[in-house]
């Protein structure tokens, strides 16, 4: 197929601006009432006695239920297991036991929200506490190597003939740069709270849920709730962000469901934003410390990168961040990746934007940077000189790979020919300036999928798959890509997505979607567009009649042979047929074990920090990406934009306060826990290469939902240390690194 | 097929001819989706006065007590009897079914719910709906003029100023407010004036966009 | 929250007469949001809204501020941006312009702190419960306050406006039902000591009215820095409101005050002496700054704001008086 890059509005666009668009907490029903959790507020413990009686008696109180009187939820078929269907699979509300702040340990549901949060407010708890340990620092002694990391052993080590070690590599390297970083705990905040709301009739459950993978929840719920799966429809045709925190099943959903079950009503729960910090994930905690080996001329001959990462004590997550990097950007003849994970009785994390990549990278290409500088090399020589032209570690050739034109295009777009390496050398009046780059990086995923396409006689063409639109523009890719494949103008697509009954598609995470479904859209119009020629040639009123299917071909909506063009509405009206229709599965192949799939990409920034007091604040942006074929422009560009600003607040101002001695968490609000404003962001260029990628997929296309993060709190730091010569290695960066003896006070 | 360019879409959009009879019945078709499909109908309250008392009248709360409130919503009037707690953003989200308008924290740190209160940009979620009487309270249902889409919205569709959609109700309807009160006179401006919104997504640089393009274009309509 | 009654306050004496359950609401940007997570829980809601105070005017008594306006509004007047500078900025760097829309001088100057352990009912808080105890001390206190900490607390004052105000002398007038009169601002905050519970010298059922500041030319020269981890939308790590009388190079007087760094608002009468009759420069200004955190007592986390506070007094001093002489 050949794919041509368009420039259209986003489909759901007008929906969206006219408050059309209903998410999962936006549905009215007859007789709904309200479900609130009731969390806890110790780290670790036993609740001893809960006193529900005067929430109980509180006007509007429905129902209210706690572990000492519980909805039944079931454990997980999956529980303990790696993968994309986990989230927060202890089945809480079970038993008294509390493992982290913030555990749901009551579910309060009344007439009204008002009603459910009062009441929530007068249950009386009293725990036997027990002493917690809630952050990275403290919990370092009990670190232990797990078992798999992103599927790797908690150690992966390349080593050339004849080295033993990597320590011998680096102990023989003529130039050495170690240095450890440190990255917090950071909460996803997507704008629009997790929110479900359930109703039943008979023993079916429909329940609009916001998440990332409604057929993983339907699954999920289905078995925590002891059901049929065929008896659980999950809709969720809009996701208001997410960003990994709806990919896994979170413990409100199957409750609020099981609520309804039991008091034979509709519920409604809508986590509050507070709740949000303990209910449904993290990005851990991570420690690195990353040693580089080079020669004088800047070659990396050895490449050692270890990582800490935080993990709740009840729930495995591996922030990967080394084993996602260092084992597949530089060619070095020597590397070593090592991950520990740190226990800590908090709640547990989960994917987010770029999971391991996002922390791993600003590690990795800090160090480059700090490389670049003590050998006096521009950073951009310096990684060219370490560019590898196969995967690093099975020496795999690269399925495509143009990140050396990423570079070369950013640097000329930024003006990086014209940037002093010496640090404090440019300034606006108290401003330091600075410019620091980064490379980014994502693996390129893909699943199984498949699509139905239906011709409909009245003109349009519906394209389906249960996938999702986090607002990643997947309603508007799924149409252009019908579109193309079809002939037919996208204004005549009808793109269904978001609901557990349609065909199957992978969870929305991982950045695979497009690249796993689109194939499937193309291999949807082909059997539809067979299909709409037998029926043509079949049916005896058909202007097609008993003709051999071979002879008739279709074209931009148009049925044809033997001099005779007739749409196919026309053809359907015809033979008094509503629609015909066509599936089409996709499906990675031998290719996943021949080639390294990896999306790359440049990131040039500018910042200002002020010399007084310390802030920084980023200037420009210049983004250039090597991701395949990009389908739909406006969206794509936007997904890229969206990535560097969700870097934007990595660098400079997330992270999720832990109270040490508590384990309560101090900034559970968007006013305290700080993510970009309008103000944090300037312009932001983005350049697509636009190359196919043909050897991953029929399209070409790889993901752009994570890989604009991917580098860009680095090149923050990069451009701070241009700016100021100092070397932040803790994110975020903000004031108190900065305010060191830049005026010559202190 | 017959396309109708975007008068907004110019500066934003290369190629954004993106209108006409067929998106709008995409656009209908993914309205009855979002609002169910068979499965069940969300009840419509319709465009009357509509009184809808949230619970019998003997279950009056022992502090406090329900009030019968009328606001005026994008030129309707609707009575209501509510709890005094209820805030402005709950009252039109949960008893009159206008779900434009978001929730996002609840707490006056996103502007989610920015609504305009006699045409000037307020958070509803701090707002009560007792004390919103009396004014005239516009929701991002009332911006557009039936099919016809306000400036706003245009630019927003044509410089792609949202991703997910779940901040941009909010944001639309602080744009407005924000191009009332003046404050779009240089890109500096106006992303200090609105930063009392907060997009997740990071459209901002497109949000900016947007509004500079609806200042440009479609002054006389705003 | 907590059910509560409302009521709308046809006049002040109604409204001031009205019990100590009760609380006023104008904007209500702070108070709804604290009732809504239990930190405020009145029985009663008086709204004040049809009062009165209204009104911005300059006269040679200075200037009046009724406190019903919103920050928004009172942020542009031109009298206001003219000749008070440093109190149109210090709002305009105040939370959001939804919020300004909607906020009222006086709900800004009663404004409660953001400290996180006051904010949640679960956690101790000396202010909130007095003797329950401040986690603070020796937790999460990076924003916290490095001037005025007393051993029960050390949350900051959110109030950038308050800042300015209190730089310039300004006094705050209260109705109550005793009547009415009239304290300087900086008196009308109190420091926490052993009472962070008792934040204003303000008594039952007094009102707000408006503020004054006094009318000086050379108020016009004045500005408000405010230093933050986010460029928008948040409470200030450190803030300096500064106004100078100038002759030529020469500093005849002085206004100062910091934010973000005192238990309340934070007069600094010390700096503005040591800098008048002093030519301006650089030096003359950091010199001035140093003094600012003689008395500072920084917690485990926030002993940055020491420099910081002297940066960001520097740096405001250099805004308005020009740093080379």
């Amino acid at each position: 197929m050949n794919m041509v890059t368009q420039s259209i509005d986003r489909f759901d666009g007008k929906l969206k601006v006219t408050g059309q668009a209903r998410y999962s907490g936006d549905h009215s029903l007859p007789n709904l009432c309200y479900g609130y959790l009731l969390q806890s507020s110790i780290a670790k413990g036993r609740i001893q006695s809960m006193d529900v009686s005067a929430a109980q008696s509180s006007p509007g109180v429905v129902a209210i239920f706690t572990p000492f009187n519980p909805l039944k939820i079931y454990s997980p078929a999956q529980a303990g297991e790696e993968g994309m269907i986990s989230g927060d699979v202890i089945p809480l509300l079970q038993n008294p036991t509390v493992d982290y702040f913030g555990q749901t340990i009551g579910f309060v549901v009344a007439e009204t929200f008002e009603e459910a949060r009062d009441a929530a407010r007068l249950v009386k708890l009293q725990y036997q506490t027990q002493p917690a340990i809630v952050e990275l620092q403290a919990g370092l002694g009990q670190a232990y190597a797990p078992k798999s990391v992103s599927g790797m052993g908690a150690t992966v080590s390349v080593l050339s003939d004849g080295v033993t070690s990597i320590d011998e590599a680096l102990r023989s390297a003529p130039v050495l740069v170690s240095a450890t970083y440190n990255s917090p705990i950071e909460h996803h905040n997507p704008m629009e709270p997790h929110a479900t709301t359930a109703m039943w009739n008979g023993d079916r459950l429909t329940i609009y849920d916001a998440t990332q993978w409604v057929q993983g929840q339907q699954r999920n719920l289905a078995a925590v709730l002891g059901i049929d799966e065929a008896n659980v429809r999950v809709l969720c045709p809009f996701v208001g962000g997410a960003f990994g925190c709806k990919g896994s099943m979170w413990m409100h959903s199957p409750l609020t469901a099981a609520a309804a079950r039991v008091l034979n009503r509709p519920v409604k729960t809508v986590l509050t934003r507070e709740q949000m910090y303990s209910a449904v994930g993290h990005r851990p905690s991570v420690r690195q410390t990353v040693t580089l080996g080079a020669t004088k001329q800047g070659e990396l001959t050895a490449l050692k990168h270890e990582v800490y990462s935080t993990s709740s004590r009840v729930k495995f997550f591996a922030e990967a961040a080394a084993h996602r990097t260092s084992l597949a950007l530089y060619k070095s003849p020597n590397i070593l990746v090592t991950h520990q994970i740190v226990p800590i009785d908090f709640a547990p994390g989960t994917f987010m934007r770029a999971p391991g990549v996002a922390p791993g990278m600003f590690g990795l290409e800090s160090a480059m940077d700090e490389l670049a500088v003590k050998l006096g090399v521009d950073p951009v020589d310096l990684r060219l000189r370490n560019y590898a032209t196969a995967e690093p570690v099975h020496k795999l050739p690269w399925s495509s790979k143009h990140l050396d034109e990423c570079y070369r295009v950013g640097a000329e777009k930024f003006g990086w020919s014209r940037r002093s390496p010496e640090p404090k050398s440019t300034r606006n009046g108290d401003w330091l300036i600075g410019q620091g780059m980064a490379t980014a990086l994502y693996p390129a995923h893909r699943s199984h999928a498949e699509v139905k396409i239906r011709f409909q006689s009245d003109g349009n063409v519906s394209v389906s798959a249960a996938t999702h639109d986090l607002g990643t523009g997947m309603y508007t890719v799924l149409a252009i890509v019908a579109s193309e494949a079809l002939g037919i103008p996208p204004e005549r697509i009808q793109a269904v997505l978001g609901d557990s009954g349609l065909t199957v598609a992978p969870v929305a995470g991982g950045s695979q979607t497009t690249a796993s479904v689109s194939p499937a859209v193309a291999a949807a119009a082909d059997s539809a567009i067979k299909k709409l020629i037998a029926t043509a040639v079949s049916g005896t009123k058909s202007p097609f009649s008993g003709m051999n299917p071979s002879d008739v071909s279709y074209a931009n909506g148009v049925v044809q042979a033997s001099g005779k063009s007739v749409p196919f509405e026309a053809v359907l009206a015809a033979l008094d047929r509503s629609a015909v229709e066509g599936s089409g599965i996709a499906s990675p192949g031998e290719e996943e074990h021949k080639y390294g799939f990896l999306s790359f990409g440049a990131q040039f920034c500018e910042v200002r920090v002020n010399e007084w007091t310390g802030e920084a604040r980023v200037t420009r942006f210049t983004s250039v990406m090597d991701v395949g074929t990009v389908v739909s422009q406006k969206t794509a560009r936007s997904q890229v934009i969206g990535g560097i600003v969700f870097g934007i607040g990595m660098g400079l101002l997330e992270a999720t306060k832990v109270d040490p001695n508590s384990g309560w968490i101090a900034n559970r609000n968007l006013a305290e826990y700080l993510v970009p404003t309008n103000a944090d962001v300037p312009h932001i260029d983005v350049e697509f290469l636009n190359i196919p990628d043909t050897t991953f997929n029929l399209l070409g296309v790889r993901g752009i939902g994570e890989i604009g993060i991917a580098g860009v709190p680095a090149a923050i730091a990069n451009a701070i240390f241009n700016a100021t010569g100092i070397r932040v290695r803790d994110l975020p960066i903000t004031p108190e690194s900065l305010l060191v003896d830049q005026k010559g006070m202190a | 097929m017959q396309r109708k360019p975007d008068p907004l879409s110019a500066p934003c959009s290369a190629a954004s001819e993106e209108t006409g009879s067929s998106r709008r019945r995409f656009i209908s078709q993914l309205a009855a989706l979002s609002a169910g499909l068979s499965v069940v109908t969300p009840i419509s309250r319709g465009v009357a006065d509509t009184t809808q008392p949230t619970r019998g009248p003997d279950q009056t709360p022992e502090d406090g007590g329900f009030v019968d409130i009328t606001l005026r919503v994008n030129g309707i009037v609707r009575k209501l009897r509510v709890d005094p707690r209820v805030t402005l953003l709950d009252a039109l989200r949960e008893r009159l079914d206008l779900q434009g308008t978001k929730k996002g924290c609840d707490q006056g740190a996103c502007g989610a719910c920015t609504v305009l209160l006699d045409g000037t940009r307020v958070v509803s979620c701090l707002t009560l709906a007792v004390m919103a009487q009396g004014k005239e309270i516009t929701t991002i249902e009332g911006l557009a003029k039936g099919d016809e889409l306000h400036p706003v919205q245009a630019a927003f569709v044509s410089c792609d100023g949202f991703q997910c959609g779940y901040c941009t109700p909010g944001q639309i309807m602080s744009a407005v407010g924000c191009i009332h009160e003046g404050h779009t006179k240089s890109d500096t401006q106006i992303r200090e004036f609105m930063s009392g919104n907060i997009c997740r997504c990071g459209a901002y640089p497109n949000i900016v966009d947007a509004i500079k393009l609806a200042v440009t274009q479609g002054k006389e309509a705003i | 929250m907590k059910a509560f009654s409302y009521k709308l306050a046809g006049s002040t004496d109604e409204a001031t007469g009205t019990g100590t359950q009760s609380a006023f609401i104008a904007g209500g940007t702070n108070l709804v949001d604290l009732m809504k997570i239990d930190v405020m829980d009145p029985k009663e809601l008086v709204d004040i809204n049809q009062l009165p105070m209204r009104g911005v005017t300059l006269d040679n008594n200075g200037l009046r501020i009724g406190a019903l306006e919103k920050m928004a509004y009172v942020a542009e007047q031109p009298d206001v941006v003219q000749h008070f500078p440093v109190i149109s900025q210090a709002l305009l760097k105040s939370a959001s312009a939804q919020l300004r829309n909607m906020a009222s001088i006086g709900g800004n100057l009663m404004q409660r702190t953001r400290c996180g352990y006051f904010r949640d009912v679960i956690m101790p808080c000396n202010k909130r419960v007095p003797g329950s105890g401040c986690p603070a001390f020796t937790g999460e206190n990076r924003m916290h306050a490095i001037l005025g900490v007393g051993n029960a607390c050390c949350a900051t004052h959110p109030s950038d406006l308050a800042v300015a105000l209190v730089a310039l002398d300004a006094s705050i007038n209260l109705q109550g039902p005793k009547g009415t009169r009239s304290i300087k601002l900086d008196d009308f905050y109190l420091l926490p000591k052993d009472t962070p519970n008792r934040e204003h010298a303000i008594e039952p059922g007094e009102l707000i009215t408006g503020v004054t500041v006094p009318h000086t030319n050379w108020y016009q020269r004045s500005a408000y820095l405010k230093i933050r981890d986010r460029e928008s939308y948040e409470f200030a790590l450190c803030s300096a409101a500064v106004a100078l009388d100038m002759d030529a190079f020469m500093i005849r007087d002085a206004r100062i005050a910091a934010g973000g760094v005192g238990t309340k608002p934070w007069k600094l009468p010390e700096v503005a002496q040591a800098l008048i009759g002093k030519r301006v420069s650089q030096a003359t200004f950091e010199q001035a700054a140093e003094i600012a955190a003689k008395d500072a007592h920084p917690l485990s986390q926030n002993g940055f704001k020491v420099t910081l506070l002297k940066r960001t007094l520097t740096r405001a001093l250099v805004q308005v008086g020009g740093g080379v002489a």
